[in-house]
Order: structure tokens, then sequence, then C-alpha cells
């Protein structure tokens, strides 16, 4: 039957481009010399003192960052579902705008305003004789995933407060709390929920980023450290593999810790009609100080921004505040020489976008609407993704695949673009899958059985009415997927060697490292930044646009 | 269209562990319009998705046409259905909607326009064609439904309790339509709904269905005044019912009623627990001490009254039990008050024995 | 677009990536100016040919070739440290080639530009020297340094910036020359100082002059034409070569095993050529030519290492350089690069002291100077065979794994200890 040849195909992707590559790191991790199960690379990990030190800075990076993002998006969040605020398209603003930069890129420009000589501890130093080290060694990759990852949890938090039923703030006030205790007992455990989901999400993401730390130089974490060792001591190198698997153990920690906190915790209290939380007036001295806040973070989070416009278009930008001289060559240069690298973006990360949305839909369809035994798996399968660093996916590809030989075109799997493609395609599965599933669990069932009663087959109903109507739901996932796939280095560093052949995540790494090359790289930057921003703008369009043409499904 | 009997033998349908069908025999003959009737969770929409192909039975035929469809897949059965939401395709404009299943068909362009164009004037919805479903009525949104079904000329028209989600007045008036359309074409239809009323008003037969179980198959009047069971009875209409026993075959004795001298002939039934059953409004109510007739009478205290319009309703005290009694109102009649002792009669024909 | 013809097409657009015609694969450690520069010129010069540039540093590069099967490995292996070329060539990845060679001398200074056995060439020359940004210099009001062993000085504390010998071929070079040139014991004693008063220990060797360039550092040790490059295009940069610096080769050769053995012959013919070595003095580049008549074209007081001006005392001994390659980089990192925090506490406080003790001689101190300042592996057990074995150790030879690794904790953790007792003492010091 159809039904299980898609299955089995969607299975075979699966394990070749995911489970292969994972197993395969797992397996030199613990296999000894002689082929045998061995713990002693893990014993030499243990003995390492870098690698300890890796493994805790790792661990409190992503801990101090999913700590700092709460800190801007807690209040921000507050602010947005409380009070009557003015201030509040801003606060949506400041929900989207961190992640069409992709922080590799930002985090250079940060270390120019905010680095020991940069524009900030200059001011500082001239007016206060101070310099605050934002941006030496942790402190930097704090700072900047902070700055980048804060809409995690503003987002997620935001929907969770608005899903409070307004009565139980009431009886609690009702019963004598108010202020600060009323917050901490009663609202915030409520939006317990959302806040767990996105700080969970910050603290994975931030512990398995390969480019930001490599970027900024900081390499005592343990991404860097699979990378470089596994790039630099060889492929036989059986610490990197240990790191690897220690880094997989830990995302996958975190993501069952923070579903086991959620679980059973049913939350939705909104009843029907319910009102959410009441909102306040501000008075004007509140309104100013909330104001005032707001615009600190707006600042700070345009500051990648801002810096990365500033180094694409300056001369010569030196322990000064400003850059002095500003051209345009550095575009010029760019549109010279890298106009194959945006074009290899365009391709990559269409392609992968093109398999998630196509793998996705057919994954939630087997799941929603058939009853193949193991869909769940599939599930499953596809879902733990997840929590493969882009890293460790990239060095499984290296080593499971190595020698591997495409036909006809004399190039290795591991040095072309196909591995890029997939893996691009496997780590963004995950997402593109929920968006699908959710556009067909509002898909009413009746709909297709209207089209089977009418003489439609399965395929033709799945053709005529399924995916139309999924539109939306795909289109959506095919963006976001293009979009976090083209700002992607950690996957994109192992696997890429040849400049010609390399997206603009690579591109503007590369740039990166020579002095002359910043200029260039910052426009390279701006360019993507341009395309994640259309992308999302045009996803965000997109779903407007087909929810008003179309009422949802008569249920 | 042409009419198809629809044929059940023996179906039976589990769902896991769990009996939905049990023994499903039944026959709709060609062109009726034909009701099942249940409560929620009789298994009336499942037998209904049984005939469309949306659910497999385990044992049994279905024969629809005189040709075994079992196994047959939902697309090929040429079986009509309009579903309970409409199920109206949001994307597409309510001429796309209904020429569906034309175009499936494969049919020549010319066709699939001038039958969608027949469709929708059939259910009077012609000049409609260019609309989309989120600018319909729920009226209107329904008739597109049927409209969608008939165009395909099926053998057999399933509706899956199609007025349900219409507000009284509507319920009234797609009645009338679904009636007038049945007339003019003639094909057979299986009506699955919870409403007794609205099956005794338009079909021809009806099903009552319980827990799976095909509970009596017959007109409506039939299963009105011959009901084979309580289920029956009690769902159809409303009745007097009282438990007992018959302990000779014109002796009844029931706990609430006491002794009853029950009319000849009307025994039917061996020896041992039965219920006797009458409708209130073969209940007369009279003065006390007012003479008896053929048949049963009881001797009893009004309760409550309440005015329904064309009937007074009566809740009457007969030693430890109520009987509900109906009279027709005429203008300017107060009732009984509460209170007054009264003579009930029911006459003989109007009592039934059935199986306790 | 109907959605099965957008599949093919990305599908196409995807595999005819890799081009079909004459492919020269050049690993290399250089940055993109200079790359592009070459592979814009050289494709130019023979549009039949196409040069793909992998980007890798040093090591990474390395490691690359070594793990390509043979018959399909990359082209040319271009990289600034010639201890690399000695690891390719031992391992027998590199093939000789016939290159003429008009023109190029064979010695610079007593080092030899290429290799004796003809494997491998010298294409550039750079030294290695300091770099330093002016308006941070002015505004900390530090005097600009003329040898590396100026930057002791207290002055410079936490305005000094170098990289680690283990992630920079270069930095390995740079240190290497100066043990070279002082001799191990005193050599050391001056890394050490002068790494207590680096701020950083910057994880890349670009991390270095990018850092001095944009005024994060005072001071940096890099090679030359990153500072020569800065400062041509326009950055508040001046660089100088102490004399403590030997000039040697920046290495072409062709690896043995490509798909393009005529290829590569005729790159490396190319970059040797007049064209070739004049793309090296643009300015955004700045690298010093092997081909003495190129200078005739440079512009004014661009450094030429064949007139004379640049001071080379140190005559590079690349076997010795090979020789204890590992054990240098690793020492570094176990008594410096991952104890950096305590090597600067100790530097402190010994400065501290001598500051407050204005040049009173005190035994406390001298001690804490000698605790602080010397390596836990003395001249004599640096030259021993089987030391120099398990670091040269194979993977797979687990045993040798796990005695480098115990080394290595035992270094580490006499490093950090010696210099808690170096701030004990110095604090003490009266």
């Amino acid at each position: 039957m159809i039904l299980v040849a898609v299955a089995l195909a969607i299975a075979a992707f699966l394990a070749v481009f995911l489970a292969a590559p994972v197993a395969s790191v797992f397996h030199a991790a613990f296999a000894s010399g002689s082929g045998g199960f061995t713990l002693a690379h893990f014993e030499s990990f243990l003995q390492i003192s870098l690698m300890r030190e890796s493994f805790w800075n790792s661990l409190s990076v992503a801990a101090l960052s999913a700590v700092f993002a709460s800190l801007i998006a807690v209040p921000l969040a507050y602010f947005t579902v409380r009070f009557r605020f003015r201030g509040a398209l801003l606060i949506q603003t400041l929900g989207v705008l961190p992640l069409i930069m992709p922080p590799f890129v930002g985090a250079v420009a940060m270390q120019l305003l905010f680095g020991r000589s940069g524009s900030v501890n200059l001011l500082l130093n001239d007016a206060f004789g101070v310099a605050i080290p934002f941006m030496d060694g942790l402190n930097g990759v704090v700072f900047v995933e902070s700055l980048h990852y804060f809409p995690f949890i503003l987002l997620n938090l935001v929907v969770s407060l608005r899903n409070i039923d307004g009565a139980m703030e009431e009886s609690a006030q009702n019963l004598g709390a108010s202020g600060w205790r009323l917050f901490r007992r009663i609202i915030f455990p409520l939006a317990l929920p959302g806040y767990v989901a996105g700080a969970s999400l910050v603290f994975v993401k931030v512990f398995d980023d390969l480019g930001t730390p490599l970027v900024l130089g900081t390499t005592n974490m343990l991404a860097p450290q699979a990378y470089l060792r596994i790039t630099s001591i060889g492929i036989e190198d059986p610490i990197g593999y240990v790191i690897s698997v220690v880094m997989v153990v830990f995302s996958v920690a975190a993501l069952w810790a923070s579903a086991r906190v959620l679980k059973g915790r049913d939350f939705a209290t909104l009843q029907r009609g319910g009102a959410s939380l009441q909102r306040r007036e501000l008075m004007p001295w509140q309104q100013a100080a909330a104001s005032a806040w707001v615009g600190l973070v707006l600042l700070l989070v345009l500051s990648p921004h801002l810096g990365i416009l500033l180094m694409s278009l300056s001369r010569v930008w030196s322990f000064s505040v400003l850059p002095e001289g500003f051209t345009l060559a550095h575009y010029a240069t760019v549109f010279a020489q890298s106009t194959g690298m945006i074009v290899n973006t365009l391709v990559y990360c269409g392609a992968a976008a093109l398999i998630d949305v196509a793998l996705g839909a057919a994954i939630a369809y087997l799941i929603l609407r058939t009853r193949l035994p193991g869909r769940r798996l599939l599930d499953l399968a596809a879902s733990s993704a997840l929590a493969v660093p882009g890293v460790v996916l990239a060095i499984g590809y290296l080593r499971a695949f190595r020698g591997l030989e495409l036909p006809f075109l004399q190039t290795a799997f591991t040095a072309s673009a196909l591995a890029l493609v997939m893996a691009y395609a496997v780590r963004r599965l995950p997402y593109a899958l929920r968006s699908c599933m959710a556009v067909l669990a509002q898909l009413h069932v009746s709909l297709e059985e209207a089209a089977e009663n009418l003489g439609a087959s399965k395929a033709r109903t799945v053709r005529r009415i399924v995916v139309p109507l999924m539109a939306g739901g795909i289109l959506a996932g095919f963006v976001t997927s293009f979009i976090t796939a083209a700002v992607e280095l950690s996957a994109t560093i192992v696997l890429s060697s040849s400049a010609s052949r390399a997206p603009m995540s690579y591109g503007i790494y590369l740039y990166m490292q020579s002095i002359a090359g910043r200029g260039p790289g910052a426009a390279l930057g701006m360019i993507a930044v341009v395309i994640v921003g259309l992308g999302t703008y045009a996803s965000h369009w997109l779903l407007e646009r087909r929810s008003a043409a179309e009422a949802r499904p008569i249920a | 269209m042409q009419a198809v009997r629809v044929e059940a033998r023996n179906l039976q349908l589990s769902y896991g562990a769990t009996p939905v069908l049990r023994d499903i025999t039944l026959t709709v003959e060609p062109g009726e319009f034909f009701a099942i009737l249940g409560p929620s969770g009789s298994g009336k929409s499942t037998l209904l998705r049984l005939i469309a192909g949306f659910a497999r039975h385990q044992a049994g035929e279905l024969l629809v046409g005189g040709k075994d469809v079992t196994g047959v897949v939902p697309w090929k059965r040429n079986v009509g259905m309009v579903f309970q939401n409409y199920a109206l395709w949001p994307h597409m404009t309510v001429a796309r909607n209904v020429a569906f299943g034309l175009e499936e068909r494969r049919l020549p362009r010319e066709e699939v326009r001038r039958r969608t164009e027949a469709a929708l004037q059939l259910v009077g919805l012609d000049g409609y064609g260019g609309r989309r479903p989120s600018q319909l009525s729920g009226g209107q949104q329904q008739r597109v439904a049927l409209a969608r079904t008939l165009a395909i000329e099926p053998q057999v028209l399933l509706l899956d309790e199609p007025l349900s989600n219409l507000d009284a007045r509507l319920r009234l008036q797609m009645r009338e339509e679904l009636l007038a359309l049945h007339r003019r074409l003639g094909v057979t239809t299986i009506f699955v709904t919870h409403d007794q009323e609205e099956a005794m008003t338009i079909c021809d037969r009806i099903a009552v269905m319980d827990h799976g179980v095909i509970q009596q198959v017959g007109t409506p009047i039939e299963l009105f005044d011959e009901p084979a069971n309580r289920f029956v009875a009690g769902f159809v209409g409303s009745v007097n019912l009282f438990e007992g026993e018959l302990r000779a075959s014109d002796v009844f004795v029931s706990p609430l009623l006491g002794e009853c001298r029950l009319p000849a002939g009307l025994a039917t039934r061996p020896l041992g627990p039965a219920c006797l059953a009458f409708r209130p409004h073969a209940v007369r109510v009279d003065a006390a001490a007012a003479p008896g007739g053929d048949g049963l009478g009881f001797d009893g205290t009004i309760a409550a009254a309440s005015f329904q319009g064309e009937t007074m309703r009566y809740e009457v005290r007969v030693g430890g039990a109520s009987v509900i009694a109906e009279q027709p109102h005429r203008r300017g009649g107060t009732g009984w008050r509460d209170g007054t002792p009264v003579r009930l009669q029911v006459a003989a024909d109007e009592l039934r024995l059935i199986a306790a | 677009m109907h959605p099965k013809w957008l599949v093919a097409a990305l599908a196409l657009g995807i595999v005819s990536r890799p081009v079909l015609a004459d492919t020269i694969t050049v690993v290399t450690s250089f940055p993109s100016e200079l790359t592009n520069a070459y592979k814009a010129a050289y494709e130019k010069k023979y549009p039949n040919d196409k040069v793909e540039i992998l980007n890798k540093g040093t090591s990474a590069g390395i490691a690359y070739v070594r793990e390509q099967p043979a018959g399909s490995r990359a082209e040319i292996f271009w990289a600034s440290a010639p201890d690399a070329f000695e690891v390719l060539s031992s391992a027998k990845l590199l093939e000789k080639v016939e290159v003429p060679t008009q023109g190029i001398p064979d010695k610079i200074g007593s080092y030899p530009i290429n290799d004796p056995e003809g494997l491998y060439r010298g294409q550039a020359l750079a030294g290695y020297g300091l770099m330093w940004n002016t308006r941070y210099l002015q505004a900390h009001k530090l005097p600009a340094p003329k040898e590396w062993v100026d930057l002791v000085k207290p002055v410079y504390f936490g305005h000094l910036a170098t990289s680690a010998p283990s992630r920079s071929g270069t930095t390995h070079l740079t240190f290497e020359t100066i043990l070279q040139g002082e001799g191990w014991d005193k050599g050391w004693n001056q890394i050490m100082q002068i790494a207590g008063n680096c701020a950083a220990v910057t994880e890349r060797s670009f991390g270095v002059p990018d850092g001095v360039q944009n005024g994060q550092y005072g001071i940096g040790l890099v090679i030359d034409f990153f500072g020569l490059a800065a400062k041509a295009s326009g950055f508040p940069v001046e660089f100088v070569y102490p004399s403590m610096t030997s000039i040697v080769p920046a290495n072409i050769a062709a690896v043995a095993g490509s798909k393009s053995a005529e290829g590569a012959k005729r790159f490396m013919q190319y970059t040797l050529s007049e064209e070739g070595q004049q793309l090296l003095l643009d300015p955004k580049i700045s690298r010093l030519p092997v081909l003495p008549s190129t200078y005739a074209k440079a512009p004014a007081g661009y450094p030429n290492p064949f007139s004379g001006t640049i001071q080379a005392k140190v005559n590079f001994d690349t076997a010795l350089s090979e020789s204890r390659y590992y054990v240098v980089s690793s020492l570094f990192d176990q008594v410096i690069t991952f104890r950096h925090k305590e090597l600067q506490a100790a530097t402190k406080a010994i400065q501290d002291a001598e500051k407050r003790l204005a040049g009173r001689a005190s035994p406390q101190l001298d001690e804490a100077r000698k605790l602080a300042w010397t390596p836990p592996l003395s001249a004599e057990q640096a030259r021993d065979k089987e030391l120099l074995a398990v670091f040269k150790a194979k993977k797979g030879d687990d045993a040798a794994l796990r005695r480098k690794t115990q080394i290595e904790e035992e270094w580490s953790s006499k490093a950090k200890a010696n210099y808690a007792r170096a701030v004990e003492l110095a604090s003490a010091a009266k």
C-alpha cells in the first residue's frame, strides 16, 4: 500500500541521515582500538582538565544565558499582558528582531560596541573611569546569546499569561494577596508552562551553539572543543566523540526535564467566556519607567544590528566610539566575490525546507489520519533531531559517510552540498513537523471523508483537499525551515570546506578571519539579515492572508 | 436516479473489545425514506458510516443494490453522505464544492457544469455558485452539502443528523424541503437522528436502536401503537409504564398500582414479569364518581397540572404511583385543580403488555 | 511553477555545483584576500582550470589531507608554518614537482627557502613581530616596544595578547624562535613573563591582530603581514620586527595522490612566477615575496628581507622544532593557556612586590620569580627520547595516550601549585 511505502521511505531517510550518524558517534566514543566496548575514552575525558572546564563552562553559559534571557523577557511579558501599555507594539517587535540576526554575526559587532575598548567602554571610561567586561571570555558568549534568544521566553510566556483566567487572580486578591506575592504565588506558577518551554529551549540552543563561541574566540566550551578536536586532531580522535555524546546526553536531559516539569499540569485555565488577567492603568511615572526599560532593552537588542550595519559601511573603526569614514566598498566586494554563496544559500536552504515540509506533512498525515502501526515511532524519531546538536550531527556525517563518494560526481559525500542539505533538513524537521501537525489537527476529518464519499481516492483527497487546506501551515513551516537553515553555522562549519560551494553563513565566517575581511563579512551579514527579515515578514503575512481569506473549516 | 435496496445481515462491529453494533439485520426498500433513531451512543452513526465505508464490520454482510460491499473502499461505493457538520471545503467556491464528485468521475466539463447548476437549482441555490461557504448561512450551507451529494446521483442518500445544527424554525422548514426532494427524486434515503419527532414526521419506516442493537423496525404508527419493548415504548412518544407480574391471563399485579383486572384478550404474553403500558393521551380524566368503562380504571388525586397549549397535562397520584394524563384543551376550559379526586379511565385497546 | 519542476531544478542545482572542468583544490590557511586574489588571477590566465579553495587552519589542514584517500586528495597544500610541511612530508603525503625556479635564491639568511628533497617550495617569506594600536598606547601612555624582551616590563601588564602554539602554527613558530634564540630556560622564562603580562591567550592566531586592530588589546605577537596589511588598510596600527626573529618561508607543495598532478604543477608554477609573486605586494595582503626582483615594484618602505633591513638573528632549526613540536605545544597549554588566570595573578603579585620593595633584594621574591616563570620541564627532560615518543604517539595507542594525559596533568597541577605559591611568597616579600 502507498501508505506503507511512504512510511518506510520516511523511516529510511531518518535512519540514514539521523540515526546512522548519531550511532556512529556513540560507537566511536565507546569503541576501543580493537573494536570492543570501553569506557577508557570517557575516563580520559574526565581526566583532561580542559574537558572538565569546557563541560562546566558550557553548562554555566547555557544556564546563565537562560537566566539573563529571563531577566529581559519576564518583565517585558508582564508589561504586555498586565498593563495598558502604549509600547505594546514595540514589545511585539522586540520579540522578532533578535531572531533575524544570526548570533555569530552579531557577536562580532558586539565586540566593537561592548568590548574592552569598545564604544560603550570608551564612553564609560571617559565619563566614570570604569570599564565593564561585557565581552570578556564567557561573559561575551552569555551576553550575545541572552540577547539573541530571549524572544523564545518572551513569546511563550506572553501566551501562557494570556491564558490565565482572571478569576484566579481575583480570588487570590479576594483572599488578601497582591503585588509581588500575587505574582510569585499565583500568576507565575500558572504561567510556568510557557516559561519552562521557553527557558529550556534557550538552554539547549545555547548549550549546542558552535558559531558564537568560535567567532568570539572562546573555545573552552564543549561545542568548539568537539569541532576543534575532530578537525585538527583528526577524525579518529575519540575525545571528540566523547564530547559529542556528552552534548547529546545533556540536551536530551534538559528536554526531558522540562517535559517532566510540565507533565500533568494542565494549566489552560481560561474558561469559555472567561476574562484574562485584569489590565491595569499605569500611573505616569510608571509609564515612564516602563518605557525607559523597554527603550533600554530595545537599544540593547538593536545593538548587534546597528553594529553590523556600521561595520559594513565603515572604513576604519578602531579604539573609537564610532567608525571614521564610510564607504560602500565592502558591499561592492561582496557582490563581486560572494554572489555564488548567496545563491548557494538559497538553493541549499530551499531544498532542505522542501524536504522538511514534504516529510513533515507526510508524517503528520500518517500520525493523525492512519492507524499504521509504529507511526508514533516515526514522530519520535523525527522529533529526536531536536536533541542532537548541529555540530554532533555533522561530526556523525563525517564519520559515518567517510570515504563515500557520490556516483558520477567524483566528490565525497561529506564534501558535497548534499551533506549540508540533509543536515539542515534533519535538524529542522521537528519544527516543520510540529507546524504541519498543528495545522492538520485543526482540519476536521469529515472534510476528507466527504471527498472520499464523493469518489476521490485517498491520494486524490490528499492532493485536492488536505494539502490546499494545510497550505498556510506548510508555507509557514517552509519559511521557518529556510530562514533558520540560512543562518545556522554549527553544522555548516564542520561540513563546509570549499569556499565556492559554501553557503552564506560559512562565507561570513571566512570573511571574519582576516582584518580586511571584517567589512565585507559585515556586509554579507547584513544581506543575511535582510533575507531572514524578509522571510519572517513573508511568513507572517502569508499566515494572516490565508486565515482571512477562508474562515476556519466549519467544525 | 435509480432506487436500490440496502440490506444489512447480521452485522457485527466492535472497537477493540467494545462491541458497537450487535447482529444488525435490516432491509431498506428501494425508494424508502428510512430513519435510524436512537440516543447518542446507540451506534446509529456508526451504522451509517459503515454503509458509507468509513467503518468496517467484523462479521455479517452489507448489500447495496444486491451487491455485497464489504471491503469496498468509500470512493467506490457511490453512496452519497451528507455530514452533520456539512464538511464544505473552505478553499473552494460553492460551485467547485458541488462539482467535486463529478470531477472525480472525470466527466466532460460541459456536463459537470450542467449537472452542478441543476443540483444547485434543486436545492434552491442557483446563482450562489460563486460564493464561498464562509459567506453562507447555516441553512444554505446544508443545502450546498445536499446539492454536492445529489449531483453525483448516488444509489443511496445517507444523512447524518442533518438538521441538528439548525435552529428550530429552520429545522421545520428543512424537514419539509427534504421530504419534497425525496418525493421528487425517489432515491433510497437513510436518515440518522436522535429526535423521534423528526423521524416520525417525515420517514416511511424507522429502525429504533439502542446499545448497538435494533430494538424495533416499523412505520411510525406501528412503533407508536405497538412498541416491542420498554425502550421503544419510552423513546417514541411518552408513556406510562408500570412494572409488575402477570399472575393470570387477566390479572396483573404491580407494586405501585396494585391488582389490575385486564380486559380479555390483552395478555398474549406468557405469565411472569411484564410491563403495563398506556399513553398519556389515552387516559381519560373524569370526576371521581364517574362510571367505569371497558379497560382499566383508577382512582386518584390531581398532583400537578401544566398547560401545554393544545393539551392539559396532569400528574395524577394513584396509590403509590404517578400517572400522566393528557386532555385536549378546549377554549375556556380551566382543567382540574390540584388536589381534586378524579377517576382515570384507559380504554382496553389502548393498553399494552410488553416485556419487562 | 509546477512543484515537480521546482524539485527537479533544485536537485539539478545541488548536484551540478561541483564543476566538470579541471579542478585544482588548494588546502590553505591563508586569508581570503590572498586566496581570492590568486584564484582570480590564475583563472584568468588559465581559463580551463577551476581553483577550489579549502580554507583550513594549519592543523585542520594537515588532518584533512591525512584523512583523504589516495587518488582523490587535494592538489595543493599552502601554509605559513614550515613544520606543517615536515609533518606532511614525513607522512609521505607530498610529491616532488619539477618547477623552474629562475631568480629565487636558495636561502634567506642561512635558512633554506626550499626543501632540500624538493617536496615543498618557499612561496613567500614571513617574519614575526610586534603589532600595536597607536591609539591604545597613546590612551594608556605606553611606550612602543622594540624587542620581545621589552614586553616583560610591568608597564605592559594586561595590555598584551598572544595566541597558543597548539592552536596556531605561526604562534608555535614565534615561540620556538624565542626558545631557539634565547635557549630553553631563558626562552621559557621570557615567554612566561610575557604571557603573564597578556590580557588573553587567544585560541586562534587571528584573534591577536584582530584584537589589536579594533583596539581591544594594545600590543600583540603577530606574523608580519597581519600588521602590515592592517596598517595598509588604514588602521591606526604599527608593526616592528624585533631582532630576535627569523624569516622563514611560507611554503607551497603538491600533495601526493591528488586528482590532477598536472593542475598542481601549473598552480605551483604560477605562484612562483613573477606575476604570481607580485600579487603578494597588494597592501591588503602584504607578504614578502621570495623572488627578489619583485621588490623593485614594491612601494617605498616595504620591508625587504634580502636587503638586510630586517635583522634576523635566529637561525631556525626546523628539525629541532619538529622533534619537540607536540611537547612545546602541550607544555605551553598546560602551564600557560589553561592556567592563564593563575599566571596573571602570580605576575601581578610579583610586579606589585617589586614596586613595593623598590629594588631591594628579597630571597622570597627571587623564589617567587623562579616558581612563576620556570616551566616544570627542564631542557634536559625536553630532549628525552621516550618523552618525545609519547607525545608523538598515534591514535589507537591507548597506553601512550594515557601516559600523555598523565604527564599533562602533572604539568598542569604543578604549574597551578607553583603560581599559588609564588603569589604567597611575593605578597609576603619584604
